[in-house]
């Protein structure tokens, strides 16, 4: 089965090519890890992935569907779940939960159900009904990946997910990930940090600048490590702490003078 | 009240249906953003949730049926049918306009709906829709608060077929105030690069409302006041002005009469804002939100390289002159700067500078008489003081804009920093609004006058400028204090802000009767001058004293 596919995609923005050609074949349910530093095009490639940039170069097919041709029915079988993303504050977790669901044309029972006991699993639940204006950054992460994954998506996007959340719940969220995956889902999940998916994803996909620069398990990633371009960015994707050293020195030593 | 709007929605669901728009949807996006609305809820940093505003409407309300209160006296006893009815008109598509414009811009270019719905299953054209009617459910309790006295009027002056058919006509006109304000949106989307489009847009928004004020001036010389017959003159533009199609559409049909003439203004009346309903929505509402939404995807540009020592801005240079203290030259140059960027700033007050030509232009030519006859006859006149007052006075006006800012949650870095002197900040700021903006518009001015009056108003000028910084000054002093850039928008106090402008006029009345003063007795200057500047400082040392506990947040 063919679950996403990219030919040549390219992206321009105002004359810069920020994706200059990707080409990816997912064919079975898997996690992906995306990983680049910041500014590498990822939040555009799952942004044209989950139809909501439109205009772009190249051919993008998300279960089986054209991207330009079929974005509704796309959207409506993927979650998409992006880093810090806008909500509507004044509203309260259960609220919002129900307008979101309501779009997916999720039936009102469903829609009560799955949120309730969402928020409660991820300790909301006294919250409930508390407007999120009041929310730290991670208590409304978890409501966005509760938006996300309400209508059992088949492929689910994450753009830095676990961006704000407290430690256990990056260990929970880790698990539910797992478990989704279990479950037959495919999980394409973006981050700038290494460490955060080297021990879920079944493959690690790194692009820098609009190119993908390597494709594959974390062990045959880290193995070529050592071989050529890879070399600098891999060390700064898993963060190389001689590098910090030096330059942590050298702040300090901007204060002294 | 929701309930009974969105059941009004429920009445266009046929409509809607047709167009292959998502009805559950349209409905689940609109009551949504009712409830947002009622709930907005002013947050700030340090006091945590306050009240909620939600009278805020219902004064709205109020203040749309007073005014058209005030309008229905010249609808009542206006010459003519046609008179009464194009004033009738002009005024309902004037203000939803303005509404449109100002108050609703925000949520005609609003972005978090995309990021938010987009993802979502939800086609383009059903977001388009939903925001649609969101928009048009205001404008429309808004119609109804403006044209409820009018039509009573309408009906005892000329009789229920009128005002049915007037319920009409005003419907279209408020269809043809959106439309067209969308239109203009679009079209600069469509033609502009996506980068700039948000400051493109701010500058439509404000020659649009300047559009609008000239507009209206156009439109009261059609109407020819002062003789007796006050009849309407029809000319060539009269076919270009909406408010003139409605009346002879109703003219139609109050008087039973239908020539040439009035079969065209109909058409134009009916035909147009549903010819551009229909095109907007089939061509260009997928392609709005979507250019809404790349507007949204922040995209960094290509970084120039930065040199350390890269020249001085001129608000550098100029902080240089007009501060010392470090606090202040902080305030100052903050405010050149974010006046200069921050669009919602921008969108409230640079409309209000451009009001000064135009009221310069009312003012001074008195209305209705001819233009050039009142240019020859300037000379003779005092009438350089409204050159030299007009400016201060919208200028000023700014400071009540500068208090705020989306980025407002930003101020705490006023709170955690060693400020001990925050007037000294407050100062700066108001230095900045007032070189940034009073000086080259009195620079204009100073020019105008030169070439009208001559030398001898240069020292008006002088005078002027003394006297314009003082009552700058004691205006900032009336209100209440705020560190700049520190209150979220939308928070702005309605109350007491009408006694407010009360008290500015009359605070500009006197300083202008102490200029005329002088012009009468010309040694006074020598000693009112010094008395002024001395005030000057003494004003500067009390901004600067203010205290943190009678600073509001």
């Amino acid at each position: 089965m063919n679950i996403l596919q990219l030919e040549n995609l390219k992206k321009n923005y105002g004359g810069a090519y920020v994706l200059k050609g990707i080409n990816l074949t997912i064919n079975e349910p898997q996690i992906i890890g995306y990983i680049g530093p910041n500014g590498a095009g990822k939040s555009t490639t799952i942004k044209i992935l989950t139809g909501i940039i439109e205009e772009f170069e190249g051919e993008a097919n998300v279960l089986g569907m054209d991207v330009r041709k079929e974005p509704l029915e796309i959207k409506r079988r993927i979650g998409y779940i992006p880093e810090n993303a806008p909500l509507y504050e004044v509203l309260t977790p259960l609220e919002y939960l129900s307008f979101t669901g309501r779009l997916y044309g999720l039936e009102e029972e469903t829609i009560k159900k799955r949120s309730w006991e969402m928020l409660r699993l991820f300790e909301l639940g006294d919250k409930a009904n508390a407007r999120m204006n009041s929310f730290s950054k991670g208590m409304r992460q978890k409501v966005l990946l509760i938006s996300g994954l309400m209508h059992n998506p088949e492929i689910i996007f994450l753009d830095e997910p676990l961006s704000g959340l407290d430690a256990n719940a990056v260990i929970l969220v880790k698990e539910i990930l797992a478990k989704l995956k279990m479950a037959g889902k495919t999980l394409f999940y973006s981050s700038h940090l290494m460490d955060v998916v080297e021990k879920i994803s079944d493959r690690i996909i790194i692009i820098n600048k609009g190119e993908m620069i390597a494709d594959g398990t974390f062990e045959s990633l880290k193995s070529n490590a050592d071989k050529g371009s890879l070399e600098n960015i891999f060390t700064a994707l898993t963060g190389d702490d001689e590098q910090h050293q030096t330059t942590a020195g050298a702040f300090i030593d901007v204060l002294k003078s | 009240m929701e309930k009974w709007l969105l059941k009004f929605v429920h009445l266009f669901d046929f409509v809607f249906r047709k167009q292959g728009i998502d009805i559950t949807q349209l409905h689940t996006i609109v009551e949504t953003k009712l409830i947002m609305d009622k709930r907005r809820v002013y947050l700030n940093w340090r006091m945590g949730a306050q009240s909620e505003h939600s009278n805020h409407l219902r004064i709205m309300l109020g203040l749309y049926v007073l005014i058209s209160a005030i309008i229905s006296i010249g609808i009542y006893t206006g010459p003519s049918f046609i008179f009464s009815m194009t004033l009738f008109h002009s005024y309902v598509i004037f203000m939803m306009a303005m509404i449109l414009i100002t108050d609703f811009s925000s949520v005609v270019l609003d972005t978090t709906d995309n990021q938010i719905i987009l993802s979502k299953p939800v086609s383009g054209q059903t977001l388009f829709m939903a925001r649609q009617v969101h928009i048009m459910l205001y404008l429309l309790l808004f119609a109804i608060a403006m044209s409820l006295i009018p039509m009573i009027c309408i009906w005892i002056r000329f009789g229920l077929l009128t005002v049915m058919a007037s319920v009409v006509t005003v419907l279209l006109s408020v269809i043809f105030a959106v439309f067209l304000t969308y239109y203009f949106y679009l079209l600069v989307l469509r033609f502009t690069s996506e980068k700039r489009v948000k400051d493109i847009i701010t500058w439509f928004q404000i020659v649009i409302t300047v559009f609008f004020a000239i507009g209206y001036q156009l439109l009261l010389r059609l109407m020819d006041l002062e003789s007796v017959t006050a009849h309407f003159e029809l000319r060539w533009y009269s076919f270009f002005l909406p408010p003139v199609w409605m009346a002879y559409t109703l003219e139609a049909v109050y008087l039973r009469v239908f020539t040439k003439v009035h079969f065209i203004m109909c058409l134009l009346a009916v035909g147009l804002p549903f010819l551009l309903y229909w095109y907007i929505t089939r061509y260009l509402a997928t392609n709005f939100s979507l250019k809404l939404s790349s507007l949204a995807s922040e995209h960094s540009d290509p970084v120039k390289p930065v040199r350390r020592h890269s020249g001085v801005s001129w608000s550098q240079r100029l902080s240089g002159v007009f501060t010392k203290v470090p606090l202040t030259k902080a305030g100052f140059e903050l405010t050149w700067k974010i006046t200069g960027r921050d669009k919602s700033f921008k969108l409230h007050f640079y409309p209000s500078l451009a009001y000064i030509f135009v009221f310069v232009f009312i003012f001074v030519f008195n209305g209705g008489q001819d233009i050039r006859q009142s240019w020859n006859g300037l000379a003779e006149t005092d009438k350089f003081l409204w050159f030299i007052y007009l400016p201060m006075f919208i200028v000023a006006n700014g400071l009540l804009f500068i208090s705020f800012s989306e980025n407002f949650a930003a101020s705490w870095a006023y709170h955690s920093a060693p400020v001990q002197k925050p007037g000294q900040v407050i100062l700066g700021s108001w230095l900045g609004l007032f070189v940034k903006y009073f000086f080259p518009v009195y620079l204009v001015m100073l020019t105008v006058c030169l070439y009208k009056w001559g030398l001898s108003v240069a020292d008006d000028f002088v005078f002027g400028l003394a006297n314009d910084y003082m009552c700058y000054l004691i205006l900032g002093c009336i209100g209440r204090q705020y560190m700049p850039f520190s209150r979220q928008p939308g928070n702005r106090q309605q109350a007491g802000r009408f006694m407010l402008a009360l008290l500015q006029m009359l605070i500009v009345g006197v300083m202008v009767s102490l200029h005329i003063l002088v012009i009468r007795r010309p040694i006074l200057f020598y000693a009112i001058l010094p008395a002024i500047l001395i005030t000057c400082w003494l004003l500067e040392r009390y901004i600067v004293n203010i205290k943190w506990n009678k600073i509001a947040v």
